[in-house]
């Protein structure tokens, strides 16, 4: 093979590992229609989508930390204690005085930040290292989940028109134009985070922290105040997701979304997210939660039992990083300076 | 004092008084220091001087625990980085620090990016301005190439620009030609000589005399904290210079004593035809080189010459492609660094910082690393027996520690790097590599790093470095070696390697174009 052949060839498998997440996801998408006819139904797909919305939801959130170098193990537990709060708000309220929809909500979303700025505190202005700051809120936020009802579950949050406590449910059952609202939710949030992340002062400088943390200090970042809001962010989008939850099922268990920080991870790394921070993107993260999601709900269609599903999850996992890894060493091999890699706006673009 | 009032009276910047003290420690006394508008302002001292901490204070990273700094006759109060900037002061880092992640033209506004309809970068705009900017510095670079991939020298340009772009009227460069090949730094004098045109005050910290004489206007030699000189360019020369920064007379520990020394007719390592490939480029091509047992040879190359890939691969860090190495007329395989040790070829790297020393750890635990094994009795270390070996190399490489327990990083650069030559020493080597042996190592302890390799020369041991000072390869080498892309171009002996001859050998095409 000549000089030049051969790195046209690098350069296609180059692009191929680049395009991986939506190649697997198209793979996937085709296998399982061939698989099981009924897999490409407007029903099935709903459901599918809705099923997504969570995982992405969480995923969009977790990227802005990861990209600025850090990580939070809390989503999970902030996910059960938002719905929680609004579950106790509206069934029980607060010295017999029922909360409404609209109040109950912004007290979850608020619980949610409270936990985030509490996850930035710890990192940004105590140096805590995240791993441990956000496991410690894990337990915290899951605790107080738990002790908000002594362990029991919030019933009927559909709420009775006579009280005009109804609306709850909107949230999570409603669609729009034939979309599940939580699908739109997605749709918007990751938009809106797309841009952020691309194209305003902010998301530049959660690229910088990732990147060298030290050199966007004396850039005159203020990092701290960046770690900060990445946190805060990462929480209000679990609190959304446990909102979302405890809608669609019109109640609320101190148990919800326990180990979801596992799968919104798991979409970060599978879309070409660095862990050590500084790169990736958003549309990454996005297509990495349809991957999981198409994963999980194809593998029930086709009836692989649940404990087979858990092991392919891992090896799917295992894989994405192994091919990161890859890639990273072949653009090291074509690239004849130092093998950094940007931050890969290629991936935006998807 | 009164005749350096007279020197020049443009001040921009000034310290006034200014004391900094962390903890017991007083890391500056009373320094008063001006900056001159339009002109060099060399700042000089050995490492520990004070130098630094000066610059962290002027740059707003730190502040003065008394005294205060005035800037065109109005006192700042600088609370961090982003103060200095709004007061015009830029300061380009030793330690370089652009974002490898992101691109040219977000390093050069990172921090301060140009912004449209209220929330979005303006990221044309950037790419202009930013582009006006590297052109002035002739250095064009494309906006949209990742940091991550630029050479050193093109990662400085990047952060020149980005200072020149926010309207610095105070540049500090701090050691901004330590890491860059000859030149390279002849295009950042050009740059420099721009901005002072430009009126930009340029404060210059180096090591390197020949540069600072080149280059400077206006001269301040620190010393324990303490401004100790102060002189104009022309009432001062090399004699003046280090007289001040070490306190003694100048010329002391300056000479060889590498012709006392005779070297073995014995070959000590023998290697032929080594290649190192590195990011698909031919990083060593066909390498030879014998060196005899107690013989001291350098390298002399500029960046990216392969010296570095040479010796790594000698070590057993880099995989060779092709190549064998022969150690006292047996051939050795040299695949890992395990390999190589056991063979006894030890590597001291260039950067110690990354490659050298684990901070966490004493000096006592960096010294005995490689060597823990030889004071183990049943899965266990003997402590007394390391302390006392340690205690022993640590006391024959001179580094001045009060106490081996506390951690390494309390020991100045060139006491750091004494640490890791130590450990090295300790396993008995029977050849040394070093790259770069004095990389940012003040001149007291590089003439004591010189002495104690022609002393272990002379003990028996081979010695192969690479430098890219060519008075360090005068200084130190029995036998010069020139390496350009990769190959040996020349050979020198001690009393040949004049300045010009190693650089012209170095250059092929500067002396093709001149």
């Amino acid at each position: 093979m000549s000089e030049r052949s051969q790195s046209r060839f690098g350069t296609v498998v180059l692009l191929l590992l680049k395009l991986r997440a939506v190649l697997v996801l198209g793979i996937l998408l085709l296998a399982f229609s061939i698989l099981t006819p009924s897999f490409l139904t407007a029903n099935n797909l709903s459901i599918l989508a809705k099923h997504v919305a969570i995982s992405a939801i969480l995923a969009v959130g977790m990227t802005f930390v990861v990209l600025a170098g850090g990580i939070d193990l809390s989503v999970g537990s902030v996910a059960g204690l938002a719905g929680m709060v609004a579950g106790g708000l509206l069934t029980v309220g607060i010295g017999g005085h029922l909360a409404g929809v609209v109040v109950s909500v912004a007290a979850a979303l608020g619980v949610s930040v409270a936990v985030g700025l509490l996850n930035g505190l710890l990192v940004s202005e105590l140096g805590v290292a995240p791993f441990i700051a956000t496991l410690g809120t894990l337990y915290i936020a899951r605790g107080a989940a738990l002790l908000l009802s002594q362990g029991k579950t919030f019933p009927n949050l559909a709420g009775t028109a006579a009280r005009g406590s109804t609306g709850f449910s909107t949230l999570g059952q409603s669609f729009l134009l034939g979309v599940p609202l939580p699908v739109w939710l997605m749709i918007a949030i990751a938009g809106v985070a797309t841009v952020v992340a691309a194209r305003t002062p902010f998301g530049r400088h959660v690229y910088a922290v990732g990147g060298n943390e030290r050199a966007a200090r004396l850039a005159g970042i203020r990092v701290e105040r960046v770690k900060l809001l990445t946190y805060c962010f990462s929480g209000v989008c679990a609190g959304l997701v446990g909102l979302i939850i405890a809608s669609q099922l019109e109640s609320a268990h101190p148990a919800t979304g326990e180990s979801f920080e596992l799968n919104a991870i798991a979409a970060v790394v599978l879309g070409g997210t660095s862990l050590m921070g500084g790169r990736g993107s958003i549309g990454g993260s996005l297509i990495g939660a349809f991957v999981i999601g198409v994963l999980a709900d194809g593998l029930v269609m086709i009836g692989v039992s649940e404990f087979w599903q858990i092991v392919i999850k891992g090896v799917v996992i295992v894989m994405a990083v192994t091919v990161d890894q890859m890639q990273t060493k072949l653009q090291s091999r074509m690239t004849p300076a130092a093998p950094r890699g940007g931050r890969d706006r290629a991936q935006v673009a998807v | 004092m009164n005749d350096a009032r007279a020197l020049g009276e443009d001040v921009v910047l000034e310290s006034r008084a200014v004391t900094k003290r962390y903890g017991a420690t007083v890391a500056l006394r009373e320094v008063t220091f001006r900056v001159r508008r339009g002109a060099v302002n060399v700042l000089i001292g050995e490492n520990g001087a004070g130098k630094s901490t000066l610059m962290r204070l002027l740059a707003g990273a730190e502040q003065p625990t008394s005294g205060e700094i005035w800037k065109d006759g109005r006192r700042l109060e600088m609370r961090s980085p982003r103060d200095a900037a709004a007061a015009s002061i830029a300061i380009v880092h030793q330690e370089l620090a652009v974002i490898e992640n992101l691109d040219v033209a977000e390093n050069i506004f990172a921090g301060r990016e140009l912004v449209r309809s209220a929330v979005l970068v303006d990221r044309r705009r950037e790419e202009v301005r930013g582009a006006a900017a590297l052109r002035e510095l002739g250095k064009p670079l494309a906006m949209r190439g990742v940091a991550g991939d630029l050479s050193l020298g093109n990662r400085q340009v990047v952060e020149v620009a980005r200072s020149l772009e926010c309207g610095a009227q105070v540049l500090i460069l701090d050691e901004p030609t330590s890491a860059l090949s000859a030149t390279e730094a002849a295009s950042l004098f050009r740059v420099i000589g721009d901005l002072k045109a430009r009126g930009v005050a340029i404060v210059y910290i180096s090591h390197r005399l020949n540069e600072l004489l080149h280059l400077g206007d206006f001269f301040t030699v620190m010393r324990d904290g303490r401004v100790v000189g102060e002189g104009v360019r022309g009432g001062v020369d090399r004699a003046w210079i280090v007289e001040r920064m070490s306190g003694r007379a100048a010329g002391e520990g300056e000479t060889s004593d590498g012709g006392a020394r005779v070297a073995s007719d014995e070959p000590m390592l023998e290697v032929s035809g080594v290649s190192v490939r590195s990011g698909g480029r031919l990083m060593v091509a066909g390498v030879e080189v014998t060196v005899r047992a107690g013989e001291i040879v350098g390298i002399y190359g500029l960046l990216g010459a392969g010296r570095t890939e040479f010796l790594e691969a000698l070590a057993g860090l880099r995989r060779m492609d092709a190549g064998a190495v022969r150690l006292g007329g047996r051939a050795v395989s040299v695949r890992s660094v395990p390999e190589a040790l056991a063979a006894g070829i030890t590597l001291v790297p260039e950067d110690r910082q990354r490659d050298g020393l684990v901070p966490e750890l004493s000096i006592r635990e960096n010294i005995s690393l490689s060597s823990l094994g030889t004071f183990a009795r049943g899965g266990w270390v003997r402590r007394r027996a390391e302390a006392a070996r340690v205690r022993e190399v640590a006391a024959q490489m001179r580094i001045a520690a009060d106490d081996l327990e506390l951690p390494v990083t309390t020991l100045s650069g060139g006491n750091q790097q004494k640490v890791v030559l130590a450990r090295c020493l300790m396993r008995r080597p029977r050849v040394l590599l070093m790259d770069e042996p004095t990389r940012g190592v003040d001149v007291g302890a590089k003439t004591e790093i010189y002495r104690t390799l022609h002393a272990l020369a002379g003990s028996g041991l081979s010695v192969l470095f690479a430098t890219s000072e060519i008075e360090e390869a005068r200084l130190l080498a029995d036998r010069v070696l020139v390496m350009t892309e990769g190959r040996f171009v020349a050979e020198f002996s001690a009393a040949d390697a004049t300045d010009e001859a190693l650089f012209a050998a170095a250059c092929p095409r500067i002396e093709a174009a001149g």
